[in-house]
């Protein structure tokens, strides 16, 4: 028996259009589609093999405005059981530390053996929510997980390194987290899409979780968003023509001098 | 010699004839209790609503079973056939005229009644005869491939073979033993005779009661046999002709998500098929002319309509005879996997050579895409490939990976045309003549996008007045909903229909035979109904009204026909127009065209999914349309240009043809 929480967050999809809003800390969300953040999809696969090999339950927790409940469906929809949605606006705004002390006292003390988790947003890309979730708890963690065994009160994962891999033994209660690789996620069934609508997403505040107002979102994030650009346009592909080998030369002279990563 | 009327003597001393009616009520229930029996296990499908349109339906049968028009397509087999069942029809038919007369008291048997009837009889009998020979000696000496050999096809032969010649010796008899007078209408009886003559009557007396015996024992056999075996098409075949689909070819039925009490979607059970889809695996004979048009089984894949038929039947029998123990019964048969392939499954394009070409009008298309179905809502089974198609269509509506916002981009290009001009988008120009339904290829794909361009300069130049809906406009779900990911499709059938009718679109044109199928036949399912032209038909018409004036430029081409557009949507002349137009002559034809056209392979989604087992079916096609030995290859289809553009180049061909859609062919030539 396992009961597992998984942390997911609501992206904008990789192949939307994305602009920067006029305030310049945001994105425009006019007319992007979103989804259920990818490494967080290998989180719910995991944390559902886990329950059907070892029984138990999935709660999902997510952070994020009323959209994000489809993402949260998503989820359920894959096999999770419950969820528990931090919707509230107070939430909003808030950097990387509001959001782990609001998942941790939403997590705390509800006897999970187990938090999983995205490796990282693709939205940010700041990859920090899992570790300081983990050290708010005070459970050990292990970050970019590709193979998870769980048997008693250990868990042994796998985690890429630079030129190889690491074997982590922890013991449970533990946070990880998925890089892809981990597994496939699954596409749901019809009939789990439609269990998934009736399942309980509960709603919670700050003040639910025991936080003043100060304490979350904006109001309580210590860094701020100063500032968002886009990236610069990609310049034109270079078609380099002649000879195989006359062209080769070519290319590693260019690699060389222009791109400079040889 | 008698000088009466023409007639001869029936139940040539025969006694105790008239027990022939008794001995035939035993097979009669036998046949009745058969066929009652085959009943009951179609109606363990579900409802189809196969009724209304009579005298359309009684047409089909008499061209189908009376003519054997579609038996007939297939020249040899189709004639051995047809000949076999005129021939058992004319002596069924004279069989009962003997009845009447002798037993009935009707004393029509004489005269040039009489004749005309012997004569036909003698010779349709005796071309049946031949057939019959003709029929085994292709099934066991010639051994096409398509035919698989039971003994139960043996037996039929042998039956049919054994009563025909009886009949035919016996009457060799009866003239050998009192000539014949009239003999030159039964040319065939005074040829069987001919071994008897100078017989002592006795003996030909007695052989004719023992052989007459014999032959009625026979026909008596064949009908307590017929429903048993494969003979019950005699039957069943009609009747499933009868019921055949009527309106759009290859609509997809509509599954229903809205009531929650539905809990399974598809078919993995027999009970889940409809009435008439079981009635189809009895009206199946094993002909294999289903196999020998289809795409999947030629390239090498495991794939045969006909097994899936006959996989089909098998698990009715058994789930009819283990019924009521069938569903505790876990370790059983099942219907995907025992019966039916996965893989088989996942080859199909969904083409409908197979259906086109099947005499007793079976439905392959909805059987494989029921099954798929339950594979993919039910199970979540399908090539892992897929999972990213879906996903795709999800999020960005369309199945690359390539965001929705880029969907009107396309017309960027179209500034920098020769003669720059802007296609508005439905929002800005309502109510426009037509809307261009640009379709995924049309918008997102390279090469399909100049199909799109040079659509869209043909229209101006012709000043027809439309639009397109940009970023408004989904993936018309045709793919999502043949791949059996039917939740997929209605939410994008839903989504797209409210669009449509938000701006009260009337008239749409689209390039893509897809788009075509599914906006015109398949939307009305969710209360859309549109006007849906293909553009060929469009162009062809904007031709033949001088709005656009065509100079031929091109030399010879071979045109490929989309199984959307002809099949499905019996469009085949319109393009074959175009070309006339643009290159001065009507295509050179390849071997597969028309409604026996061969698919490029990328149908019923199946150009999302890897294709590893067996021949590339885009190869073979391109390698046919390149033995016309024309430099151009013209389709009307973006799944089929591209499939076909990438067959020409796998081909290895020394001198690859181009490949374009029959809107660039017109827009060379256009002045």
């Amino acid at each position: 028996m396992l009961n597992i929480a998984v942390c997911v967050k609501q992206v904008p999809d990789t192949e939307a259009r994305l602009s920067v809003a006029a305030d310049k800390t945001r994105i425009e969300e006019q007319g992007i589609s979103f989804i259920l953040n990818p490494y967080d999809e290998h989180a719910v696969e995991e944390a559902i093999r886990l329950k059907e090999k070892q029984g138990g339950t999935v709660t999902v927790f997510c952070l994020g405005p009323a959209r994000a409940e489809e993402a949260i469906r998503t989820a359920l929809a894959m096999g999770a059981d419950k969820a528990v949605h931090l919707a509230d606006a107070a939430f909003g705004g808030g950097d990387e530390g509001t959001a782990a002390a609001a998942l941790e006292k939403a997590i705390a003390g509800k006897s999970f053996d187990l938090v999983l988790a995205g490796r990282l947003a693709i939205d940010d890309a700041s990859g920090q929510v899992g570790a300081r979730l983990a050290e708010k708890l005070g459970w050990p963690h292990v970050t970019a997980v590709t193979r998870l065994a769980v048997e008693g009160r250990e868990a042994v994962a796998n985690r890429e390194i630079d030129g190889g891999s690491q074997v982590v033994a922890v013991t449970l209660p533990a946070v990880i987290t998925a890089q892809r690789g981990l597994n496939q996620p699954r596409y749901p069934k019809i009939p789990d899409i439609m269990k998934a609508r009736r399942k309980e997403v509960a709603k919670v505040t700050p003040a639910d979780l025991g936080l003043s107002g100060g304490e979350v979102g904006g109001a309580g994030a210590k860094g701020k968003v100063a500032g968002l650009a886009p990236a610069p346009g990609r310049s034109a592909g270079k078609v380099i023509a002649g000879e195989p080998a006359d062209a080769a030369r070519k290319v590693v002279g260019l690699l060389r001098d222009e791109a400079k990563v040889i | 010699m008698t000088t009466g009327p023409a007639t001869r003597q029936i139940y040539w001393d025969i006694d105790l004839h008239w027990l022939i009616y008794i001995f035939m009520l035993l097979p009669l229930v036998l046949l009745g209790y058969g066929m009652w029996r085959r009943y009951r296990m179609w109606r363990q499908g579900g409802p189809d609503q196969r009724f209304g349109d009579w005298w359309e339906r009684t047409k089909t049968v008499i061209w189908e079973s009376g003519l054997q028009r579609r038996v007939l397509r297939d020249l040899f087999p189709g004639v051995t056939h047809a000949f076999i069942f005129w021939g058992m029809l004319a002596l069924l038919g004279g069989t009962i005229v003997v009845g009447v007369q002798a037993d009935a008291g009707l004393r029509i048997y004489h005269g040039w009644f009489y004749l005309a009837v012997s004569l036909i009889l003698d010779v349709f009998g005796a071309l049946s005869l031949l057939a019959v020979v003709v029929a085994a000696f292709r099934r066991y000496i010639l051994r096409p491939a398509r035919l698989d050999n039971r003994p139960d096809d043996a037996y039929f032969l042998a039956i049919l073979f054994v009563t025909l010649l009886s009949g035919f010796v016996l009457e060799g008899l009866r003239i050998a033993a009192r000539p014949d007078p009239w003999g030159a209408y039964n040319p065939v009886g005074v040829a069987f005779s001919l071994p008897f003559s100078g017989r002592p009557e006795a003996t030909l007396e007695l052989w004719y009661a023992v052989l007459w015996w014999a032959h009625m024992a026979m026909a008596f056999t064949f009908m307590a046999y017929l429903p048993f075996s494969k003979a019950l098409h005699i039957f069943v075949a009609p009747v499933n002709q009868f019921f055949r689909r009527l309106g759009p070819a290859g609509a997809l039925s509509k599954l229903n998500f809205e009531d929650e009490t539905i809990e399974t979607f598809g078919v993995s059970e027999v009970t889940q098929f409809s009435w008439k889809q079981l009635m189809d695996s009895d009206a199946c004979t094993r002909c294999g002319r289903c196999q020998d048009n289809c795409p999947a089984h030629l390239s090498g894949k495991a794939l045969s309509p006909k097994s899936l038929v006959q996989g089909v039947k098998a698990q009715m029998e058994w789930t009819f005879t283990h019924r009521g123990v069938a569903s505790q019964d876990d370790t059983g048969p099942k219907l995907i996997g025992d019966r039916v392939p996965e893989e088989a499954l996942w080859a199909c394009t969904t083409c409908r050579a197979c259906e086109e070409s099947c005499p007793v009008f079976v439905e392959h298309v909805e059987k494989t895409v029921g099954m798929r179905r339950h594979l993919v809502m039910m199970e979540s089974q399908f090539p892992p490939e897929l999972q990213l198609t879906f996903k795709n269509l999800e999020t960005n509506f369309n199945p690359w990976a390539l965001g929705w916002a880029g969907r009107a981009d396309w017309r960027k290009e179209l500034a920098g045309a020769a003669e720059p001009f802007e296609v508005p988008l439905l929002s800005e120009h309502p109510n426009p003549e037509y809307l261009l339904w640009v379709g995924c290829s049309g918008s997102f794909d390279a090469r399909n996008r100049k199909v799109t361009l040079a659509l869209a300069k043909l229209l101006h130049r012709a000043g027809v007045d439309f639009a397109i809906l940009g970023t408004e406009e989904k993936c018309c779900g045709d793919s999502a909903r043949r791949l059996g990911n039917e939740y997929l499709y209605q939410t994008l059938a839903q989504e797209n229909v409210e669009v449509l009718k938000g701006y009260g679109v009337q008239r749409i044109v689209t390039a893509c035979p897809h788009c075509l199928n599914t906006l015109k036949n398949e939307y009305p399912q969710f209360g859309g109904e549109f006007e849906v032209v293909h553009h060929s038909q469009l162009l062809e018409s904007l031709v033949a009204t001088g709005r656009l004036k065509v100079a031929p430029i091109t030399p010879k081409v071979t045109y490929h026909d989309s199984c959307f557009l002809g099949r499905y949507n019996r469009v085949y002349e319109e393009p074959r127009r175009l070309v006339l137009a643009a290159s001065g002559a009507r295509p050179v034809e390849m071997p597969r065209h028309g409604a026996s056209a061969f698919c490029c392979g990328g149908g019923g989604g199946r150009v999302w999914m890897e294709e590893s087992q067996g021949q590339r079916i885009n190869v073979m096609r391109a390698k046919e349309a390149m033995g016309t030995g024309t430099s151009r290859v013209v389709t009307a289809c973006p799944f089929c240009l591209t499939m076909l553009e990438d067959g020409v180049k796998l081909s290895g061909a020394a001198t690859p043809a181009k490949v374009c859609d029959v809107a660039e062919l017109l827009q060379e030539a256009v002045q």
